[in-house]
């Protein structure tokens, strides 16, 4: 096994580690110590509005699949949804998720399906759907627009793989008056969400849905191992720097190479 | 027989796959393994494209007998999402008969329908960024908006490159921002993306996440 092997071992049982080590130790606490963010406490509020007004939300997935580099959006934005269909059982009518990608529209049906019957929806038309609307970046942004303008959406909720097309679904969603939350893991279509979004998440933001809305220890657990592996990349990055200044990497490289 | 996503048959083979494909990255011995999974993997995309497909013709289908205002633009897809199958296989025929390829037919609908359109489309995204980037102040007039609107500023300031519109000291600031703020920010957000990836594989791998129903 090469050295990078065994670092990527040790970096996966690090996180493995911390998650159990901090599920172990929350086990017992009540009470939840994250610092807020604006955009999670919006889709809350929005659930009761939908709850109220009798209106539903609409749930767009982006148009990440399983096998590529988006797929933790992709996944981080069906964890979404579960949680949101559970949080708005009481709607009279559930959530609406669309999506870009043929294999998460399969798997959000099938979240669908379990939350729906987890939370004893047994009407089929009420029951939300996973619909696939398009399959390019444009024809998916196109056909997002159909459900943003039903005057029954209340508000947008946006998680997963998107590019710059999300411009189009954010600026539809602010014609009709309705927030639009939304967070993505590609950086340009970050900045443009930043820009036209009423509520954007920023960075791993969108990782940390499940703690925030309530989907159990394990996810709180994840958000306290990210802050220490942070931590240790921050110490990480300022002894490199300070290494760097004061010429010792120098001396170090020289002892690997065998030369001092 | 009737396979359950939700059974801890599913849920066990995730979690196996995922972790033989995850020690492939690590131990060279089981490398092939992994890629014939990943293959594997692949081709059931495919075929859940094709699962999509039909899943995208029957909402809009159903779509055309409600009272809709949308129904046209679903009659549109329908009509187009055929008449593109139709063609589609007639070439697939003709390659067949011929003993080698010819999607002419397909390729000039992609070429003289599809890719106009996405190309418009993609002018119309331009227009829309610009709109994005205007308004955020309308948005939200706090300070990382106001930064976030003065550096669009100054980076369009830095980027003319035809005199007189040429400013050298913005094209410095231009430069600096992007190779030193700019860059710095975009590794720290990837670094914290990077974080919640890995905590959220781990979750699939640990089986406490299942997107697969439950």
């Amino acid at each position: 096994m090469s050295a990078t092997g065994f670092a990527g071992i040790l970096v996966i049982l690090l996180f493995v580690g911390l998650i159990a080590f901090f599920m172990f130790i929350n086990k017992d606490r009540k009470t939840k110590n994250l610092r807020p963010i604006p955009a999670y406490e919006k889709i809350i509020k929005e659930i009761n509005v939908a709850v109220e007004d009798g209106s539903q939300l609409h749930i767009s997935l982006g148009r990440g699949g399983i096998t590529g580099p988006e797929s933790a959006a992709a996944l981080a934005g069906l964890g979404i949804l579960k949680q949101v269909i559970e949080k708005s059982s009481v709607c009279d009518h559930p959530p609406v998720a669309s999506t870009g990608s043929p294999v998460i529209s399969i798997l959000a049906q099938d979240t669908i399906k379990g939350s729906s019957k987890a939370i004893s929806i047994s009407d089929n038309i009420k029951n939300p759907s996973g619909e696939l609307i398009g399959v390019t970046p444009f024809s998916y942004a196109a056909g997002a627009l159909s459900t943003i303008r039903d005057d029954n959406v209340s508000a947008n909720i946006l998680t997963g793989w998107f590019g710059n097309e999300v411009t189009w679904i954010t600026t539809a969603g602010e014609r009709q008056s309705s927030p639009t939350i939304a967070g993505t893991s590609q950086l340009p279509a970050q900045s443009v969400m930043y820009a036209s979004a009423s509520d954007p998440l920023i960075g791993e933001e969108l990782f940390a849905g499940g703690a925030y809305l309530g989907a159990g220890k394990v996810h709180q657990a994840s958000i306290s191992t990210q802050d220490i592996v942070r931590w240790i990349i921050i110490f990480i990055i300022l002894g490199s720097v300070l290494l760097n200044i004061f010429g010792i990497d120098v001396f170090f490289e020289s002892i690997l190479a065998g030369s001092a | 027989m009737k396979i359950n996503l939700k059974s801890p048959f599913s849920t066990a083979v995730a979690i196996g796959v995922g972790v033989i494909v995850l020690a492939g990255y690590f131990v060279p011995a089981i490398t092939n393994i992994r890629f014939i999974l990943l293959r594997t993997g692949l081709v059931l995309s495919a075929v859940a494209l094709l699962v999509g497909i039909i899943n995208l013709l029957t909402v809009h289908i159903k779509k055309l007998g409600a009272d809709s205002e949308n129904s046209g633009y679903s009659l549109i897809l329908v009509i187009a999402l055929l008449a593109t199958l139709v063609i589609g296989i007639i070439d697939m025929v003709q390659t067949y008969l011929s003993g080698k390829p010819n999607f002419q037919m397909t390729s000039w609908i992609f070429t003289n329908i599809q890719l106009p359109i996405e190309t418009s489309l993609l002018a119309v995204t331009s227009v829309s960024l610009i709109y994005a980037a205007a308004s955020i102040l309308r948005k939200r007039m706090d300070l990382f908006s106001i930064v976030f609107f003065f550096v669009i500023l100054l980076v369009l300031l830095g980027s003319f490159s035809i005199p007189p519109a040429t400013l050298p000291f913005l094209q410095v600031i231009r430069n600096w921002i992007l190779r030193v703020p700019a860059l710095g920010g975009a590794r720290g957000l990837l670094l914290g993306i990077a974080l919640g990836t890995i905590t959220t594989g781990i979750r699939i791998l640990l089986g406490t996440d299942r997107p697969y129903g439950e």
